[in-house]
């Protein structure tokens, strides 16, 4: 092959600049990282499906088993610490740091509610005897007749969100403390902000589909 | 919560917070007007996409990024998780009706 026809082939014809997404690499890189982990649940989700669509013993009401006003409040937590870290993402891009800070422990108070009401259900549902391998028998839930991959599915698909709402807490924690200290530029915040609100997108899939259908 | 909150610049995000809020409430209501089940789930599901959309446009900023980023984003979610939920759903029913039988 002679040079002009390698370089032919070798040479890309890449359009798209340096940049192609016209955003910088690290915005980019979360980006690609919120796919990834979007077809983590999106994989549990639908192992979910199955084990309800394939189930010969029908699918609990789920109100039978959860308080579905209190799963409504844990769902209002989340967006309302969705909008404070929205206000915190606009505020550091404006510069109003100190807005930005205030904001960020808002939204880090509304995750710490939501962790918290969390573990309130999952202490109720223990004690009404869901395991991840099903319902202790003599339980409330053998009671009322729970296929025993119901409680798999709760423990599976809302521990897996939990620590996300966990480890966004803590990348939250860092983000506010650095922010505070004039260290982390306006972009930090929108990273973590991209994050939290990844959080709760994936709380809608699962409060609808798990809590509501 | 400042002054500058209720102004233009994070106008967006509270207003995106009411309507999700609104959206949330009248999923909770769905169930109490006794509509067919098929019906049911195809309004909780069609609102959670409007939700979903709502935080991806206008929290995670997707309406005022590059077109081509949020394709692949949208893109790369919906259609990835539709294809593995296609392949999922025939089996389901097919394990279903095996063990009926």
């Amino acid at each position: 092959m002679d040079h002009g026809a390698h370089a032919a082939v070798m040479e890309s014809h890449w359009g798209g600049g340096v940049s192609p997404f016209a955003a910088t690499w690290q915005k980019t890189m979360m980006w690609i990282f919120i796919v990834t982990d979007g077809l983590l649940f999106s994989g549990l989700l639908c192992g979910y499906g199955f084990l309800r669509m394939a189930n010969t013993i029908p699918w609990p009401k789920q109100s039978a088993v959860f308080s579905i006003p209190f799963i409504a409040l844990m769902t209002f937590i989340l967006i309302t610490s969705s909008a404070t870290m929205g206000t915190a993402v606009g505020a550091a891009r404006l510069g109003d740091r100190r807005t930005a800070v205030r904001f960020l422990w808002l939204t880090i108070l509304g995750g710490a509610a939501f962790l918290g009401c969390q573990a309130y259900e999952w202490t109720h549902v223990i004690h009404d005897g869901a395991r991840l391998y099903g319902p202790l028998s003599g339980s409330e839930l053998a009671h009322l007749g729970v296929p025993r991959q119901f409680p798999a599915a709760f423990f599976i698909l809302t521990g897996f969100h939990g620590s996300h709402v966990l480890s966004g807490l803590v990348i939250l924690t860092i983000t506010a403390l650095r922010t505070g200290l004039g260290k982390t530029p306006a972009q930090g915040v929108e990273m973590a902000g991209l994050y939290w609100h990844f959080v709760d997108l994936v709380w809608v899939f699962i409060f609808t589909l798990f809590y509501l259908v | 919560m400042s002054e500058s909150t209720h102004g233009s610049p994070y106008r967006v995000y509270w207003i995106t917070w009411a309507i999700l809020l609104v959206i949330t409430v009248a999923m909770l209501m769905a169930e109490r007007f006794h509509m067919p089940r098929w019906f049911l789930i195809v309004f909780l599901v069609a609102f959670m996409m409007v939700k979903a959309t709502m935080i991806g446009g206008n929290f995670m900023h997707l309406r005022f990024e590059k077109r081509n980023l949020a394709v692949m984003v949208a893109a790369g979610l919906l259609v990835t998780s539709l294809i593995l939920f296609a392949y999922i759903a025939p089996e389901s029913w097919s394990v279903l009706r095996s063990t009926v039988r």
